[in-house]
């Protein structure tokens, strides 16, 4: 062990701070970068609501104004004129996704946990469905709506959206369950629970985090939606993408007040979005990628 | 010693699983019941309805309601100019979008993957757009964003020698593109990003020790590794943006003339202003079908995503 | 040449903390097989990787070949890995796994080919093999299809790190000879981490004992079982362990189950220099001579006399192990629990009063607080 002189080899501490430097700088790039594009796509959603601060004089003007005095009279009105849309929309979202969490638990309990012999073709059933179109049987919709008294009533929208979110909260469901370790149910099993204690006592527990991911999602689909509240309700149902286009009137300025409304109506959802972001992608892709 | 082949006895019964018993398969199905049937219901009796309709003459703003006529709402979809350029914009409009904003999604991806200061936030930001209401989405953009005299965009265009474009006139097709890439890109980013992230450490490394450049490393083992998850996002998004509306109806009206008119806008259409159901009808049974020789594609596509996990 | 040196290589985590590798000290001969071991922590992965340029040296410096590598990329040390858990490429054919490296070096492909032919050969991997991804191939065969892969390579030196630990027993036992005798053959030399000290003494030529990430002790196999420079190589070399007990001094030795043990003078010497009262006695199963009636085989128990000391104890376990037993022995007088090996045929049973013999000669003494080796 020959012993080392200053000038044969770095000492440690200047090499520990030369490969610090270099990792920072490595950083930086890609900091800036990353920094450019994020801002670039949130632009949008920033400059909406900067101009629902705006009054109205300040809002359609050329050059765009960035420094104005900010104004909450927008959203007082927006605030004012919303109360029965916001209403209608937290009915219909809330409702559908209770609806959609009570078919939605057992049937994926039957196609994860003790699975139905054709499982498979369960599953790609319901997915089927997702990928018809709506569109095409909004007619004869409008009609079943009408002749069962349905029509712009809360229920349609809550049975419609049930429906909508049902086969990605099995999907989604589904794919929680069967993170379930067999060995537990195993355990429960030779313990002799039965279906319910089993469901209860092993599953629930270790599923719920992703139940409550599942309906954060359906409530973001439901909320937004707006094809079919446009066709299926006029009053007494309209929700808030409703009251969204109702912000935009024949004729007079808008701009600021439709982007009040415009951020009113998006928050929610926005705030819902970013606390089950590590949810989305399981969301989304139905459940195949965790 | 010789071993006689039996070619006399009957077979012996093979030994097999015996699988559950009849009760049992009962029990497991009832839980499936209650969502099978509220689908079924809720999904295929307006379809049944539908092709009933498509038969029928029917405009509600007539009276006397609906009778039968065969076939020629068919003959007239077959032959209406609008519904074909519907169908050929639909196509056009959603490859687009997809395409694009895959690309910007697996660019976005890589990007995230990396680790930097604020890394969180920024893909906070980036997730944003996909979160904001369609609805909000498309009139913010058609208003404060795209307007001529007041937009941002036309602002920030100044530098570059851009002046006040009328986009919603001049470049509809476009803005509406625009719009649905803007919104549908950070869904692109995140199932690329799952696939980035689930990709082995040491496999990176051997291939750092094994001597292959960034760039070789990218093209030659994280490419391959994506390409599932580059498929399910163009499957998934092309699903939901084929039937994308909200953009449409709100920035454009399907114009001008028929310029940004989609399959479902011209339905949307056909019900509201022309109030013909039956012709609707017909144009959605023939959407229908093409979705379902479109959806097989993208059902066996999804069959090899299954990959993804296995069954109990 | 391929030498390798390890030159004060210190890696540090983060300011302040402890290194994951402490000044590191080490030469590796051409041709030689050099085994890194210790236990999980002890900074022999650390070690490994910093060779391969996986980790930023934070201090000091590596050479291969005579060359400072210590800022060098990966692709240009000219070496060859083989990962603890194969790191195969799931996109690729067995034999694109293989040629990759040498693709990556635009090495024509005819060229690929054979040489990847060759190395299945040498692996005993079946031709039809070559075509399948990794994961249609059992466990041992992807284990191979790694070593292929660093084989193609030719490199300068070889790392492992951990390559067998995730087969099977009997797998491993038999993997373990065939590396050994590949490297015999090929000539290149080899750095190989693990935390299995049979691995570590079967295969090396010499063995390096990492501790904390510090270099305990390097030498061959045998120097290292029979001379260990501390109690932590003692404890950890051998299996199974050498017995280590905390004994008092006396003045010709130390006491143990109520029995002196005569200590050499020059140990003797030392603990006194070191003005201690008690040290750590060390003996290895082999020594504690079983002298009762039972089992007394070792001709030279007869030739020990009075100097070999008699320890008493009550067997409490027999671990059968074939031509072997293990017996758990609890010492009289509150001396503990040792582990010996006598004849499997002839063992005691639990419950039975047993009598050893040691020598004096066969016993490790070390420091009690630094663990170090006093004299010998």
């Amino acid at each position: 062990m020959t012993a080392i002189t200053a000038t044969q080899a770095p000492s440690r501490t200047s090499r520990f701070a030369k490969n610090r430097a270099r990792e920072l700088t490595g950083k930086t790039g890609w900091t800036v970068l990353g920094w450019v594009v994020g801002i670039a796509f949130f632009l949008p959603v920033l400059w909406m609501v900067i101009t629902a601060f705006k009054p109205e004089s300040a809002a359609e003007t050329w050059p765009p104004q960035f420094v104005f005095k900010p104004t909450l009279a927008q959203f007082r009105l927006v605030f004012s004129g919303m109360g029965p849309f916001l209403e209608h929309s937290a009915i219909a979202t809330v409702g559908s996704t209770i609806l959609v969490l009570l078919l939605a638990i057992p049937a994926a309990y039957a196609l994860a946990i003790r699975p139905v012999k054709h499982w498979r073709d369960g599953l790609f059933f319901f997915i089927s469905t997702k990928m018809l179109p709506i569109v095409a049987a909004i007619g004869p919709l409008y009609v079943i709506a009408l002749k069962t008294h349905l029509l712009d009533s809360i229920w349609v929208l809550i049975i419609l959206y049930a429906a909508m979110n049902l086969p990605l909260a099995i999907w989604m469901i589904r794919s929680f369950m069967l993170e379930v370790p067999t060995e537990m149910l195993e355990a429960a099993r030779l313990d002799g629970a039965g279906r319910i204690r089993e469901m209860s006592e092993v599953i629930m527990p270790v599923v719920v985090p992703g139940i409550v991911s599942t309906a954060l999602i359906c409530v973001i689909f439901a909320w937004n939606e707006l094809f079919l509240a446009i066709n299926l309700t006029v009053t007494n149902a309209a929700t808030m993408p409703m009251f969204l286009i109702s912000s935009v009137p024949q004729e007079g300025l808008y701009i600021a007040h439709l982007s009040a409304a415009a951020t009113v109506a998006s928050v929610p959802v926005i705030i819902v979005g970013w606390i089950a972001q590590r949810s989305l992608v399981r969301g989304l892709s139905m459940g195949a990628i965790k | 010693m010789t071993i006689i082949q039996d070619v006399v006895s009957p077979p012996v019964a093979q030994i097999g699983p015996r699988g559950v018993s009849r009760r049992e398969s009962w029990q497991r199905r009832l839980p499936l019941l209650p969502a099978l049937i509220y689908t079924i219901v809720v999904t295929q009796i307006p379809f049944l309805f539908t092709l009933w309709y498509s038969f029928q003459h029917y405009f509600w703003n007539e009276p006397g309601g609906a009778h039968w006529i065969g076939v020629s709402n068919y003959k007239e979809v077959f032959t209406d100019a609008n519904f074909r350029s519907a169908v050929v914009k639909s196509v056009t409009m959603t490859a687009i979008a997809v395409i694009v904003a895959m690309l910007l999604g697996v660019a976005l991806a890589v990007m995230l993957d990396k680790k930097f200061f604020g890394r969180g936030i920024v893909r906070t930001l980036i997730i944003t757009p996909f979160l904001v209401m369609p609805a909000a989405a498309a009139l913010v953009w058609a208003g404060p964003m795209l307007d001529p005299n007041f937009g941002l965009v036309n602002w920030l265009l100044q530098p570059f020698g851009i002046h006040h474009v009328a986009w919603l006139s001049n470049h509809a097709y476009g803005s509406v593109v625009l719009v649905m890439i803007w919104q549908w890109t950070p869904f692109m980013t995140l199932i690329v990003l799952a696939g980035l992230q689930g990709q082995a450490s040491d496999v990176l490394e051997a291939a750092k020790v094994d001597g292959a450049s960034a760039w070789a490393t990218f093209r030659e083992l994280t490419f391959p590794h994506l390409r599932p998850y580059i498929e399910l996002g163009i499957l998934l998004g092309s699903i939901y943006l084929v039937n994308a509306f909200d953009q449409v109806r709100l920035m454009t009206n399907g114009g001008p003339g028929t310029e940004t008119t989609t399959l479902p806008f011209f339905l949307y259409q056909k019900v509201n202003y022309a109030f013909d159901v039956g012709g609707a009808a017909a144009a959605g049974v023939v959407t229908v079908i093409l979705t379902i020789i479109v959806a097989s594609f993208a059902l066996r596509m999804f069959a090899r995503v299954f990959q993804f996990e296995e069954a109990r | 040449m391929a030498a390798v040196n390890y030159v004060a290589a210190s890696r540090v985590y983060a300011k302040g903390a402890p290194p994951a590798v402490d000044a590191l000290d080490l030469d590796i001969k051409d041709g030689e097989f050099m085994v890194l071991v210790g236990p999980s922590g002890s900074g022999k992965t650390t070690a490994l990787r910093m060779l391969a340029g996986l980790e930023p040296l934070d201090g000091g410096r590596i050479e291969i070949a005579g060359r400072d590598v210590s800022d060098v990329q990966p692709k240009d040390r000219d070496i060859a890995m083989v990962f603890q858990n194969y790191a195969l490429y799931p996109s690729k054919t067995v034999a694109e796994n293989m040629g990759f490296a040498l693709k990556m070096q635009h090495v024509p492909r005819d060229e690929r080919a054979r040489r990847v032919r060759e190395a299945a050969r040498l692996l005993e991997l079946d031709d039809k093999l070559l075509d399948r991804k990794p994961k249609a191939l059992s466990g041992g065969q992807r284990q191979r299809v790694a070593m292929g892969r660093a084989i193609v390579r030719e490199p300068q030196v070889f790392l492992m790190d951990e390559p067998l630990s995730n087969l099977d027993a009997k797998l491993r036992v038999q993997t373990r000879s065939q590396i050994a005798e590949l490297q015999r053959r090929l000539g290149i030399t080899t750095v190989y981490v693990t935390h299995d000290q049979v691995e570590a003494m079967t295969m090396g030529h010499r063995v390096a004992v990492l501790a904390d990430g510090k270099l305990q002790q390097c030498d061959t196999p045998r120097q290292l079982y029979d001379n260990p420079v501390n109690q932590f190589v003692a404890g950890f070399i051998g299996s199974p362990a050498m017995n280590l007990q905390t004994v008092p001094l006396t003045e010709s030795g130390v006491r143990l189950a109520g029995t002196v043990i005569r200590l050499p003078t020059a140990v003797r010497t030392a603990a006194s220099q070191a003005d201690l009262r008690e040290i750590v006695l060390g003996i290895r199963p082999e020594h504690l001579h079983l002298a009762d009636g039972v089992g007394e085989l070792h001709a030279e128990v007869m030739l020990v006399g009075t100097d070999g000391a008699e320890l008493t104890g009550e067997v409490l376990l027999v671990e059968e192990l074939g031509a072997d037993a293990l017996l758990h022995v609890r010492l009289a007088d509150g001396g503990g629990s040792v582990v010996t090996r006598t004849e499997g045929r002839k063992a005691p049973v639990p419950g039975q009063q047993v009598r050893f013999r040691v020598q004096p000669a066969d016993v490790f003494a070390f420091h009690p607080v630094t663990g170090a080796r006093l004299a010998g």
